[in-house]
C-alpha cells in the first residue's frame, strides 16, 4: 500500500482521538491516513446484472474483487488507474456503477429497505445512498430524496438520472422544516435514512479539506442541527417504522449523543435495534468528557479506518415502537 | 417546479410516437411534463393525488428521470426523442430504427460527435453499441446527430471495450 504525506492533524482533535482509542489503535489511526482509500464501486443492479458488470471490468482488464459475500454488489478495484479513470468510463457514464466508498454503503446495508416500501432519506445528496436504496428495492415503492442545497441537488438529480432511479421525488427544503410539513399533511414513511450533516472526520483519508476545516465549534453546531432533524424526522415514522441515523464522524457529540437524545426524547415509542454488518464494528461508547450515556446507546456502531481500511462512520438503527 | 401529470390519452398519443418510431408499445409508470416539451417517466407508488399533496408540502425539484423530448417538424409532425436512460428502460420492447455502432463510432458517439453515416432514413434512431443503449440519434441524409448532453459524453477516445 502506498504511503503519502498528510497534513499535521489539529491539537484538539488529536487529543480527543487518543481520548476515543487506545495507544495502539491510535497508532494504527495514524498509519492508515497515510494510506490512500481503496477504490471501490457498487454495481447499479437496476441497470446491469453483477454478473455483466463483472464482464465488462474484465474486457477493462480490470482487477476487482467482492469483499462480502452476501453483498456481491459491492466490488472493489484493485488495478492501478489513473486519476479520474473510474468516472470517466462508459460503464460509469452509462451508470452501469457508482462510485461508493465501502463504509459510506452501511448505512443503507442497516436500513435494510424492502420493496414496496416508501423510504425518506432526508439528506440525500449526492444521492449515493438514494440510489443505493433504489436499487435495493428494485424501482418500486417510493423514495423522496430530500436535499436543502440547491447546487447539491443537481448533482443528486444528476445521480439519480445516471442510475436510472426512477421511483424517486426529489424535493428542496430543509429537513427538519420538511418533516414538520409532512407530519401536518399525515404522510408517514416506513423507513427513513437520516444520514446526517457532520464535521466529517471519517473523511480524512479523501479529503485533505478536512484536516484545515475541522473546528470544535462545527462538532458543537452539527450536533444541534442533528438532534433537530432526528426529532423531526422520527415523528413521521410509520409505527413499526424504522430509521438509521448515520455520519461520517468520530465525534461523540455528533453521534453517540445524538442516540442518548433519541433515546430520551422518545422513550415511550423507540427502540435501538442491534446492527450486523459484514465488517469489524465497535460499539457506541457510554461516556464522553463529562457526559455519560445510555446503557443502550453501546448498541450503536462506529466504524474506525484502521478496522477494515476504510473511511470512518457511525450508525444507529431504531424502531418506532407506537 | 411545477409538473403535469399526463392523463391517459395523453400516454396514448405518447405511446402511439413511439409504436410508429421505435415499435415500442407500452410505457411501464406516470409520464409527467415539466417544461412543455420535456417528459418524465416516474415508476414509483406515489399516485397523481399524493405527489400533489406533497408538492404543497415541499418544492418538488424532479419526479423520476428524464424520458424524452417531443420535437415539431417543419410540417408541424410530431418526433419523439428518447433519452439515454428511456432506450435502457424500453430496450426490450425496441424493434425498429436501431442502429448499431461499431467501436469506432461507439466513442465517437459518446465523444458527442456527429457521425457522418449515410443510412438512407431521415428519422430518430436508437444508438447501440453490442448490448448498450445508447440513446437517440437523428439520421439525416448525410449524418447522424447527436443528442449526448455534455455531462454523459466520455472525455477521451478508447474507453469503448
Amino acid at each position: 500500500m502506498k504511503q503519502r504525506k498528510i497534513p499535521e492533524l489539529k491539537p484538539l482533535f488529536k487529543e480527543r482521538m487518543q481520548n476515543l482509542l487506545s495507544k495502539n489503535d491510535y497508532k494504527k489511526y495514524l498509519e492508515i491516513l497515510k494510506i490512500l482509500p481503496v477504490k471501490s464501486i457498487r454495481c447499479n443492479t437496476l441497470k446491469i446484472s453483477i454478473e455483466r458488470l463483472k464482464e465488462k471490468l474484465k474486457a477493462k482488464n480490470w482487477e476487482f474483487s467482492q469483499p462480502f459475500k452476501e453483498h456481491s454488489e459491492i466490488i472493489i478495484i484493485k488495478s492501478e488507474l489513473e486519476p479520474g479513470e473510474l468516472g470517466r468510463s462508459l460503464e460509469h457514464v452509462l451508470g452501469y456503477y457508482y462510485i461508493q466508498e465501502i463504509a459510506s454503503m452501511l448505512p443503507v446495508l442497516v436500513l435494510n429497505p424492502k420493496e414496496n416500501e416508501l423510504i425518506l432519506d432526508l439528506c440525500s445528496a449526492p444521492g449515493s445512498k438514494t440510489t443505493q436504496i433504489a436499487a435495493k428495492i428494485k424501482n418500486t415503492g417510493t423514495i423522496i430524496a430530500n436535499e436543502v442545497s440547491l447546487g447539491r441537488i443537481k448533482i443528486l438529480a444528476s445521480n439519480t438520472e445516471r442510475c436510472g432511479v426512477t421511483n424517486v421525488i426529489i424535493t428542496k427544503k430543509d429537513g427538519a422544516k420538511l418533516c414538520k410539513r409532512l407530519k401536518e399533511s399525515n404522510l408517514k414513511f416506513d423507513k427513513i435514512l437520516l444520514d446526517a450533516p457532520c464535521s466529517g472526520e471519517g473523511t480524512l483519508r479523501s479529503s485533505y479539506r478536512t484536516y484545515k476545516m475541522w473546528n470544535i465549534n462545527t462538532i458543537k453546531q452539527m450536533s444541534r442541527i442533528q438532534k433537530r432533524l432526528f426529532e423531526a424526522a422520527f415523528e413521521i415514522l410509520k409505527p413499526q417504522g424504522e430509521i438509521v441515523y448515520s455520519t461520517c464522524t468520530h465525534a461523540p457529540e455528533e453521534n453517540e449523543e445524538i442516540v442518548n437524545f433519541a433515546l430520551e426524547k422518545f422513550k415511550d415509542s423507540i427502540k435501538i435495534e442491534k446492527i450486523n454488518l459484514p465488517v469489524k464494528t465497535r460499539q457506541g461508547i457510554l461516556k464522553w468528557r463529562d457526559k455519560e450515556y445510555s446503557e443502550d446507546v453501546k448498541f450503536a456502531c462506529r466504524i474506525y479506518p484502521q478496522d477494515n481500511n476504510t473511511e470512518g462512520f457511525f450508525i444507529a438503527k431504531f424502531k418506532k415502537t407506537k | 417546479m411545477r409538473f403535469h401529470i399526463l392523463k391517459q390519452s395523453e400516454k396514448e398519443q405518447i405511446e402511439n410516437l413511439l409504436k410508429r418510431q421505435f415499435g415500442i408499445t407500452k410505457i411501464p409508470g406516470i409520464l409527467l411534463t415539466q417544461t412543455s416539451e420535456k417528459i418524465f417517466l416516474f415508476q414509483g407508488e406515489f399516485n397523481e393525488k399524493q405527489i400533489k399533496k406533497l408538492s404543497e408540502t415541499a418544492l418538488i425539484e424532479k419526479i423520476g428521470i428524464y424520458f424524452a423530448k417531443i420535437i415539431e417538424d417543419k410540417q408541424k409532425e410530431k418526433h419523439i426523442r428518447l433519452s439515454i436512460e428511456a432506450t435502457q428502460v424500453l430496450k426490450n420492447q425496441i424493434t425498429k430504427n436501431i442502429f448499431e455502432l461499431n467501436k469506432e463510432q461507439a466513442e465517437k458517439w459518446m465523444m458527442g460527435q456527429e457521425l457522418y453515416i449515410k443510412t438512407g432514413k431521415k428519422c430518430f434512431l436508437i444508438m447501440k453499441y453490442k448490448d448498450d443503449f445508447l440513446g437517440t440519434g437523428k439520421a439525416s441524409e448525410e449524418k447522424i446527430g447527436n443528442y449526448i448532453p455534455k455531462t454523459r459524453r466520455l472525455k477521451s477516445k478508447s474507453l469503448v471495450k
